[in-house]
């Protein structure tokens, strides 16, 4: 704990931290000094001049992003002379600003309107002609409108040191300096946008969100992304029922400012042609338009049918559909249809860490811990591309508290560039290389991937510090739910074991039951199905679906209210984004079923059925305000063994990249547009 | 390039100046060439070699003035990184020309002058930072490097005294702005020449995150003749706190312009009318930029002060870097404001807003006002804006646009005022 | 007598004053506004029906910056915007309304629009026949609004 230093600004006397820089010591008394280029968490800059302020004995005003605080300082920041100079600093910004504000995709949010409003220099003193450059596109999402642009270097920044990709930079000097992408006109890069969001203007916009709409037009829904297994919290921006732009310009949630391609963009499967609105129902060969009633009552009846004859049901869940879903669904199939044949995709072996770290207590990761950890070792993952906020956090938490990063992988990685050692071998016979390095490591967090499962990773437990942590990467938004909430042929919600052990997914695809009943899953992609009935419940006719007897249309995770756990087991909240006419969520679809099959389960609401989760699941017991508030909740696991049954389990990555994403993006355009084909592919 | 030497010149380091072969190491060797550096390993301690820069009060010759030896003694002794020895010789600034005369002329006198600091504060390896235009100096510079080497006064053991040092030269890209220390350092590295964050100081954190010595040519060049006579005797040739000689460089509307030595304090009126030969043409004197561009402007009557730091600073303007620019009767000080705003919108590096668009908006003003398409709101409008610049910069180089600016709109309001309503300017053509 | 005589002379005298009046109203011109056989005379800053202004070539004036939208009171403007391609150019501006509506149920016709307007696209025309039998038909698209082309 650095020691506290006593400094007064404009009269408030105020202890910080030694170190900490005047204009965060002023936030904390609630004073505001303005600031373009000060950007928290990235490199100094003082280049904007606006955060200028006087010190008492300072011959002349000084930056307040740059001066760390000094003992007995007196700070004033609302003086007739700081005035003076912001509003000259804001005239020399305007100087060539064109005055565009009505056709600014930023009008509304803009930080330079903004100040302008509070200090002044509204009116120009110029007569001079402004300079006029013509807007750049440099990729399908970036649009660069440079005489907007007020060189604060904030999307270098971000780009540089927050990404780690070095995408943009500066050419010329002086008045004719300029922000300029890697490839000289076009970008090749992530395609996050998170130059866009940090832009304090409207120099670098949008071209999904492109003339859409203005920010007061829309209402926001703050919900969990749907792709990848972090759990980014994104504001979605809704008009008129339609999903305009995603971001997280508030910086609630884990993720803070970041934000990927696919939090930012990939939403646009909500809109896809090829979405489908109403049931279909097998009549002959070919799938049916039909009514919910009539598709229903043909589920049900079915259902029955075999229930009562005791025939074998198969049941493939989702690792994208709500926790509540997934624990319905296996409450449905384990006490109504009387079968452990249950499963889901498993992408990483989240089981065995559990089963490993029996005894050893707060194990887990959290998102927070990869961003403080003092080391942090990475073995056969790709984290740039699939789990860009841990690689995000990786670099962050080097910028700002120098941690060693080790990164084991057979192929190069964009971690090397932060790296401490980089050992290029794969899982366990790479660590042992550095094992005494390890060794030494007293806050160490370990992120592993798909290659180390069952036995590996107890050994991998074994072989490093009592006090390590770790994540075992999954691939989607609510893989490590679906393992929580027991979508598995042996063992219940909480990792309880099951009285008898089901089928596994593979087994299932290839088995003859009487009905597979598959929800937001696409197991018979590229393969015949076996069983006799056929149920799916999909947002698209997808390779299962076509084969399907009975298709129900559902709706999207930023469609529904519920719960997601992320891969470091912390569970967040969905808010409904858009209200979507004709699909149903999973919940509600499986809740007809159930009336209709005369099975009153439990009201088929995602509050009742959290609820019932927060009581009955081991680890979820989690403070009910800090969910509904929206923050996430670190779970606990069983701390004991766990005992498997399952003999034959396949755990295998769907190896996304940060431009694809299981079957579902497929239907985002917008991830389509920006691929970089040749340039990104996850190495096994 | 090199001018005939006048009388009233007290020559110190431009003592082997003129000598044929005057850049070769024989010659400087057959002129007390490396004696210093033989004095210093032999017989003195490096805390003895900061002793005697400090007692010599030799300030920084590149513009500011700080206390050469002070800036030497903020190395940390004790920091276990490398220490470099870094030569400012991006000599930029309009109506400075010193620097390229001592290394064409004397490129021994440098290298010796940093090896002594680089003795001073135990660095092995140094770099000349050579200003872009300046190409031709690099091949003198690298053919004496070349000839220290052989002669065992570069490289591992220099004079059999176990000392290392390593110099090299590099060129720079032609930018005013690399001339300031801290962008010459991220220049050096290969980066943007674009200032850095200070506090911490070169001293400090220099060159490649390492603590470095990092003085203009001129200041380097002076310490062997310091540490060859010792530090008083420097001292005794200036003034109080201005200690030795200073290269002037006279320039503008003179008769004799060159570059002259003389000792610091040295009357300012004597060095127009008698090293200078005058104002030409038989004109009057109108007004004297005392440093380089930078510096505010000194009308006529305001001349009679001695070239020291700190009776320059007491008159409002700087010495800067001895650029002396004489300015006639029949000159626009419109124009000349427009000329100086030009040159500094053209080097400003873009980092910081004051300076980028304050310079640009600034010579786009005083380019209409020139015109004749100005009105009276806009003078003060040009002051403002120079004002609003001023001590808001990142660096100094908005501080350099903006105070002659100032001082002219101050001091020349009524020539300003003449341009007004479409008049052509009064001074156009006669030149 | 000679109160019969005065008393014609005060009917007369009445009579004259009387008429007086209405022979001079008969020969001032009329005020009484002759609608629907003659159109209205307004005066000129009369807030009626709203037009969408074209400039001097032929584009609409408008940028869809939905400032009008955002400064409506009773919130009966409707927009959506698009954006200009060099084939097909509807505004001098880089985007334009694809969709303005306004909704002639809820205008109060402050002209708060006509006042947030950065580019004097939306102004207040004479037009004021908007009663309808049809509340559905009293939501204007932009192409009734839209000036005539010049």
């Amino acid at each position: 704990m650095p020691e506290l230093v006593k400094l007064t600004i404009d009269g408030k006397e105020i202890e910080v931290p030694a170190g900490t820089l005047v204009i965060n010591a002023a936030r904390q008394v609630g004073i505001e000094i303005p600031a373009f280029c000060y950007y928290e968490g990235l490199a100094l800059q003082a280049a904007c001049r606006m955060c200028l302020v006087e010190v008492e004995k300072a011959p002349k005003l000084l930056t307040a992003c740059t001066l760390p605080v000094a003992k007995d300082m007196i700070v004033r920041t609302e003086t007739p002379q700081v005035a003076a100079a912001r509003k000259g600093m804001l005239e020399f910004l305007l100087a060539n600003h064109p005055l565009d504000c009505p056709v600014c995709d930023k009008g509304g949010e803009c930080e330079l309107q903004d100040m302008t409003f509070r200090y002044g220099a509204g009116e120009s003193r110029f007569s001079e002609e402004k300079q006029h450059i013509e807007e750049q596109q440099w990729s399908p999402v970036v649009f660069f409108d440079r005489p907007r642009c007020i060189l604060c270097f904030r999307c270098v920044r971000i780009c540089n040191e927050g990404m780690g990709v070095a995408a943009l930079g500066v050419i010329n000097r002086g008045a004719r300096s300029e922000i300029a992408p890697n490839k000289g006109d076009h970008l090749e890069c992530d395609e996050c946008g998170m130059c866009i969001d940090i832009c304090p203007v409207g120099a670098l916009t949008s071209g999904i969100y492109r003339y859409k709409t203005r920010p007061w037009e829309m209402e926001y829904a703050g919900t969990i992304c749907t792709h990848c297994a972090d759990g980014c919290k994104t504001t979605l921006s809704v008009r008129n029922g339609r999903v305009i732009r995603g971001n997280n310009r508030d910086h609630s949630g884990i993720n803070g400012e970041f934000l990927c391609v696919k939090g930012r963009y990939a939403f646009d499967f909500l809109e896809h042609p090829e979405r489908l609105h109403q049931p279909l129902v097998r009549r002959g060969v070919e799938l049916q338009h039909a009514s919910w009633k009539e598709a229903v009552a043909l589920v049900a009846a079915k259902f029955n049918e075999v229930r009562e004859r005791g025939g074998a049901f198969g049941v493939i869940g989702s690792a994208r559909t709500t926790n509540e879903e997934n624990f319905y669904l296996q409450k449905f199939a384990r006490s109504w249809l009387n079968t452990n044949n249950i499963d889901h995709r498993r992408s990483g072996d989240v089981v065995a860490l559990l089963d490993a770290l029996a005894g050893l207590p707060g194990s887990l990761a959290t998102t927070a811990d990869v961003y403080h950890a003092g080391a942090v070792l990475i073995v056969g993952a790709d984290l740039a591309q699939q789990h860009p906020l841990l690689s995000f956090q990786v670099r962050a938490n080097v910028r700002h508290h120098g941690a060693r990063v080790y990164v084991v992988h057979p192929h190069p990685q964009r971690e090397d560039k932060v790296a401490a050692q980089v050992v290029r071998a794969r899982g366990l016979a790479g660590i042992g290389q550095i094992r005494e390095k390890l060794a030494g490591e007293q806050s160490l967090v370990v992120l592993f991937g798909e290659h180390i499962q069952g036995a590996d990773v107890r050994r991998l437990v074994e072989m490093l510090p009592a006090t390590a942590r770790y994540v075992a990467l999954v691939d989607y938004a609510n893989s490590r739910g679906a393992l929580d909430m027991g979508l598995l042929p042996d063992l219940l919600p909480g990792y309880q074991p099951a009285p008898a052990p089901g089928l596994s997914l593979q087994e299932m695809v290839g088995a003859s039951l009487d009905v597979l009943w598959v929800v937001g899953a696409n197991p018979l992609q590229g393969r015949a199905r076996a069983s006799g009935f056929l149920v799916v419940q999909e947002l698209f006719l997808t390779e299962t679906a076509r084969q399907a007897d009975v298709v129900f249309p559902a709706a999207a995770a930023y469609e529904k209210t519920g719960s997601f756990t992320n891969v470091c087991g912390e569970v967040q909240r969905l808010k409904k984004g858009p209200a979507v006419a004709g699909p149903k969520t999973d919940l509600e679809i499986m809740g007809l079923l159930a009336r209709q099959m005369g099975h009153e389960l439990a009201p088929p609401l995602p509050e009742a059925v959290f609820e019932e989760i927060r009581r009955s699941v081991a680890g979820y017991n989690i403070p009910y305000a800090t969910f509904v508030t929206g923050a996430a909740s670190a779970t606990q696991y069983p701390n004991g063994p766990i005992a498997r049954q399952g003999s034959s389990e396949l755990i295998r990555s769907a190896r996304d990249t940060l431009f694809t994403s299981g079957t579902l993006g497929r239907y985002c355009s917008v991830l389509n547009s920006v691929r970089e084909r040749d340039l990104v592919r996850v190495e096994e | 390039m090199y001018n005939a030497p006048h009388p009233l010149e007290v020559r110190i380091l431009t003592r082997r100046f003129g000598l044929p072969n005057s850049a070769s190491i024989d010659t400087y060797l057959a002129h007390d060439g490396y004696k210093a550096i033989e004095k210093a390993l032999a017989e003195m301690t490096p805390d003895k070699i900061i002793e005697e820069v400090k007692a010599s009060a030799l300030r920084g010759r590149g513009g500011a003035g700080f206390p050469a030896g002070l800036k030497w003694s903020f190395v940390p002794r004790q920091s276990p990184k490398p220490k470099y020895i870094v030569v400012n010789a991006d000599e930029s600034e309009p109506g400075t020309c010193k620097d390229r005369l001592l290394m064409e002329n004397d490129p021994h006198q440098l290298i010796e002058g940093a090896l002594i600091a680089a003795r001073a504060v135990d660095a092995h390896a140094g770099y000349i930072y050579v200003r872009g235009e300046y190409r031709y100096l690099i091949d003198i510079l690298d053919r004496a490097i070349g000839e220290a080497y052989q002669r065992g006064y570069l490289g591992k053991n220099i004079l059999g005294s176990g000392f290392d040092f390593d110099l090299h030269t590099h060129s720079g890209a032609g930018a005013y702005e690399c001339g300031e220390e801290s962008a010459l350092l991220e220049s050096l590295e290969g980066k943007r020449g674009i200032p850095r964050i200070r506090p911490p100081f070169p001293a400090v954190v220099g060159a490649f995150g390492c603590p470095t010595v990092l003085n203009n040519v001129e200041t380097f060049c002076s310490v062997p003749w310091i540490i060859l006579n010792g530090g008083a005797a420097y001292a005794n040739l200036g003034t109080r706190k201005n200690g030795g000689t200073r290269l002037f460089c006279l320039s503008g509307h003179i008769n004799r312009p060159g570059v002259y030595e003389l000792p610091m304090g040295f009357p300012l009126p004597r060095m127009i009318e008698e090293v200078g030969g005058g104002v030409w043409k038989g004109r009057k004197l109108k007004a004297v930029i005392p440093g380089g561009s930078s510096c505010p402007v000194l009308k006529a009557e305001e001349t009679n002060l001695p070239m020291d730091f700190d009776s320059l600073q007491a008159a409002g303007s700087m010495l800067g870097s001895g650029g002396v620019v004489i300015i006639d009767e029949d000159t626009c000080m419109v124009k000349a404001a427009l000329r100086i705003m030009r040159f500094y919108a053209h080097e400003s590096c873009g980092w910081c807003i004051p300076c980028r668009e304050g310079t640009m908006w600034l010579g786009k003003l005083l380019t209409r006002f020139h015109a004749g398409a100005g009105t009276m709101s806009d003078i003060d409008l040009i002051r403002e804006l120079a004002q609003n610049m001023l001590g808001k910069t990142f660096c100094p180089l908005g501080d350099a646009a903006a105070l002659p600016t100032i001082s002219i709109v101050k001091k020349f309001r009524e020539e300003f005022e003449e341009h007004l309503n479409g008049r052509k300017c009064p001074h156009e053509g006669k030149g | 007598m000679a109160s019969k005589v005065q008393e014609i002379i005060g009917a007369a005298s009445a009579i004259a004053k009387g008429m007086s009046v209405t022979l001079g109203e008969m020969l001032s011109p009329t005020i009484t506004e002759g609608y629907p056989d003659e159109p209205v005379r307004f005066e000129q800053r009369y807030r009626g029906l709203h037009v969408l202004e074209r400039d001097e070539n032929g584009l609409e004036k408008c940028v869809a910056c939905f400032l009008c939208a955002a400064a409506c009171p009773s919130n009966c403007i409707y927009i959506e915007a698009a954006e200009n391609t060099a084939q097909q150019r509807i505004s001098a501006g880089e985007r334009y309304a694809a969709v303005y509506n306004i909704d002639y149920n809820r205008c109060i016709f402050c002209g708060y629009c006509v006042e947030a307007c950065p580019t004097d696209a939306i102004t207040h025309g004479h037009g004021f026949e908007l009663a309808s039998y049809d509340t559905a038909s009293l939501v204007y698209r932009k192409e009734r609004l839209l000036a005539p082309r010049p």
